[in-house]
């Protein structure tokens, strides 16, 4: 993927007075969570979500900036909910249980191989079918597989792009605003707004 | 901070601190009346408790959770929902536009819907004194409806991105445009008995909660004034059950407070808990639904939203998000469809962006990464347009039960026929004007926005559950005021409304009382 904006602006202005002192708390209390071991998911099931998610965001599982997945376990942990879901589908931990099952059955269908040995383009291929609905197994006829994929892709989303460093990819700093913005019209930037360095307009 | 003993009769109990609560409490603590509110969340200092993130942000959110059923199913939580002293006002946007007079008479018009018991101009004194209080930043005169009696206290909001991107897109097909109206603060702003609160910073952050207090918000605005007149807030305590007594009147409300309960005598219950909460606990208790109206009716605005990607830079986190408005499509010459909609440019956040481009768009993996690659040129507009009343959207208890132990609440949401139509319309003029203004990769995303109805107001006690001066048909110390007694979804953004039907409600209380 092409880098549009340098890296390192967050990391820079965290420790400043542009960050509040709460936003501060609650973004490294977030980058430390990335350290944090699992405990909902046992430990196949982890690792089997870990690489769902990284295929979602297409990160290199080898070289991740954030697994996703630790954030998911957390939550489930924590029986926590966003508010609501589809009537027709499962509580939340029960979802996620059953949808990981869905995709390792799909996988030995599909390969005759547990997902995670399959190449990132089997990979990507099965999620694809789950989203479409077109996937095999037992397990979709009892849980509506592009109901389980818009459910997890929008967790999943969520997670990702709530962590500073991804934010930093994409040329965000928002979380650096205790002193408000000013150049707010169309191509106005503000001093520590980061520039695009490689561009290429929509 | 005036308090009260569970055991003393107060005047009144208020159950619920957002729009719809925090007004008349305020009014009745002014008059002189015992008044204690209780509110199922936290009660937030924003400067020290709002965090520039919206995660961590999502605490603002009622996020117990509901079953989402029927064709279109509606997604609570962040998306409508707001818990803690300030009620959902705590991350609405701010829009603040009036309804104008033929919202409240659809059906005498087009034989649609409903007509409400009370008109525009019941509501316009209330209109001219919130956008007083509130400190409105607005344009005077304002271009649509009714001439006014006030003019807008502070000027406009500055254009941000996105709005300005509707004023070009919209002049060159000669759509008329405004700097909308927003209950945030351009220049600094002294309230009586609350104080100064500064001007806004333009963190853009309102609906993940502002943290400067620019934002009128009712947790800044009316409670305070509430606690200076003498009236008591009690977070944290969920209101689960009443007492009654041989007529029929509620004698106490029962609450559970750190797991345990306890019970409030009162004279009189001003239920104020939202489309969604108030209905449930009326059917927990079996109360005030005579008229079999309880949860039924069920709407959410038409709230289509148009995304682009522009040459320019946007950065569309920026600004007060909805800050250029267009009325002009109220009554659309062309319409295949009763009543109309408003259009309104809006801003983003990234988290929320890339949730609608997951859930939405389907889009993931390396093309999701690229799309979010351009969120600095992403701006935005979107519609919120007339839902019609229907007897198969409703709300109903399902035996699961919730985090609080109750059971949860089950909602179902078809859009009809004509909000697909009215839909379908708004989406081809927003793409127009999208790419007047230059828009590439233009994307929509169908949404129903807002939370309306399920205990609508009428004049007649088999077809509706309360009055319209907000007392039930049935229990005659009980009133409801908050979204769900629209009759209809009016087509223009709820908050300042039920703020005014607040007020109203209250001064019609007082005066009977009197
Ligand atoms: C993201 C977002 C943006 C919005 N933007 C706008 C906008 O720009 N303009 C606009 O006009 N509107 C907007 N709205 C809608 C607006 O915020 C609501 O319509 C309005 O606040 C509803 O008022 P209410 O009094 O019905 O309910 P609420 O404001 O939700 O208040 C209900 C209160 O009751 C409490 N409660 C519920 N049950 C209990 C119980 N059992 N015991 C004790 N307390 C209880 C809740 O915790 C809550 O505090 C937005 C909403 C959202 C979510
Ligand atoms: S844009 Fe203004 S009103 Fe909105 S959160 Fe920021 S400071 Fe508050």
């Amino acid at each position: 993927m092409q880098q549009r904006y340098a890296s390192g602006t967050v990391g820079a202005l965290i420790d400043t007075n542009f960050v509040t002192p709460v936003t501060r708390q609650v973004l490294k209390e977030r980058m430390a969570m990335a350290e944090a071991k699992p405990c909902f998911f046992d430990s196949p099931a982890f690792d089997l979500l870990s690489i769902v998610c990284d295929r979602l965001m297409a990160q290199d599982s080898e070289n991740r900036i954030v697994n996703v997945a630790l954030f998911i376990d957390e939550r489930l942990k924590n029986k926590t909910s966003d508010g609501w879901r589809y009537n027709t589908m499962p509580p939340d931990e029960k979802m996620y249980l059953k949808g990981i099952n869905g995709i390792e059955e799909t996988a030995n269908l599909s390969f005759k191989k547990p997902f995670s040995q399959l190449t990132i383009s089997q990979q990507t291929e099965i999620l694809g079918a789950i989203q479409k609905g077109t996937a095999e197994g037992a397990i979709w006829k009892e849980m509506e597989s592009p109901l389980f994929f818009e459910e997890l892709l929008t967790e999943v989303t969520e997670i990702f792009f709530s962590y500073p460093l991804v934010q930093e990819e994409i040329g965000f700093v928002g979380m650096a605003d205790a002193n408000g913005w000013v150049n707010i019209g169309l191509n106005g930037r503000d001093g520590i707004e980061p520039e695009v360095i490689i561009s290429n307009t929509p | 901070m005036r308090s009260y003993q569970n055991n003393e009769i107060v005047d009144v109990i208020v159950i619920g601190t957002g729009a719809g609560g925090a007004p008349l409490l305020a009014r009745f603590a002014k008059a002189g009346l015992k008044a204690v509110a209780l509110e199922a969340g936290k009660h937030w200092d924003p400067k020290a408790d709002f965090a520039t993130d919206e995660k961590e942000q999502n605490k603002l959110f009622w996020n117990f959770e509901r079953l989402s059923a029927g064709k279109d199913p509606i997604p609570f939580g962040k998306n409508n929902s707001g818990i803690g002293v300030g009620g959902s006002t705590l991350h609405y946007t701010a829009y603040t536009p009036r309804p104008h007079p033929e919202d409240f008479h659809l059906y005498s018009d087009f034989g649609v819907g409903e007509d409400w018991p009370i008109t525009y101009f019941d509501l316009e004194p209330y209109f001219d004194e919130l956008e007083q209080f509130l400190g409105i930043s607005g344009p005077s005169p304002y271009p649509w409806g009714p001439p006014r009696k006030t003019s807008y206290p502070l000027p406009p909001l500055a254009l941000n991105g996105p709005a300005q991107l509707m004023q070009r897109g919209c002049k060159k097909i000669g759509i008329n445009t405004s700097p909308a109206a927003n209950a945030a603060l351009s220049a600094a702003y002294y309230q009586e008995h609350v104080g100064w609160r500064q001007a806004c910073t333009n963190r853009g952050f309102c609906q993940a909660g502002c943290s400067t207090g620019a934002k009128a918000s009712v947790d800044v605005t009316f409670i305070p004034l509430a606690v200076h007149y003498g009236a008591e807030i009690r977070p944290e305590c969920f209101a689960i059950n009443f007492e009654r007594n041989g007529t029929g009147s509620i004698t106490a409300v029962v609450y559970k407070k750190n797991g345990k309960e306890e019970r409030q005598l009162c004279h009189n219950v001003f239920l104020c808990a939202g489309t969604v909460e108030t209905p449930r606990l009326l059917l927990l208790n079996n109360t005030a639904n005579s008229s079999g109206q309880v949860g039924k009716n069920f709407m959410a605005h038409v709230g289509l939203q148009v995304w682009g990607e522009f040459e320019e830079e946007v950065r569309p986190n920026k600004g007060i998000p909805g800050g250029l408005i267009s009325e002009d499509m109220r009554r659309p010459k062309d319409a295949d469809f009763a009543s109309g909609y408003l259009i309104q440019s809006i801003g983003v956040m990234p988290v929320t962006y890339a949730a609608q481009l997951a859930r939405s768009g389907g889009i993931w993996g390396e093309a999701l990464r690229t799309k979010m690659q351009a969120f600095n040129q992403v701006g935005g507009i979107n519609m919120h347009g007339e839902c019609l009343p229907d007897v198969n959207n409703y709300l109903e208890l399902s035996d699961e039960l919730d985090e609080t132990g109750l059971p949860k609440p089950r909602i179902y949401f078809t859009a009809g026929e004509n909000q697909k139509r009215m839909s379908i319309h708004g989406e081809a003029v927003m793409r127009r004007i999208w790419t007047e203004a230059g828009a590439k990769n233009i994307l929509s995303h169908h949404r129903n926005a807002h939370t309306i109805g399920t205990c609508r107001m009428g004049n007649s006690g088999d077809k509706a559950v309360v009055n319209a001066a907000g007392r039930s048909f049935e229990v005659p110390n009980l009133y409801i005021c908050d979204n769900s007694v629209f009759p209809s979804t009016l087509a223009v953004n709820p908050a300042l409304t039920i703020m005014a039907l607040s007020l109203r409600t209250a001064d019609l209380f007082l005066s009977q009382k009197n």
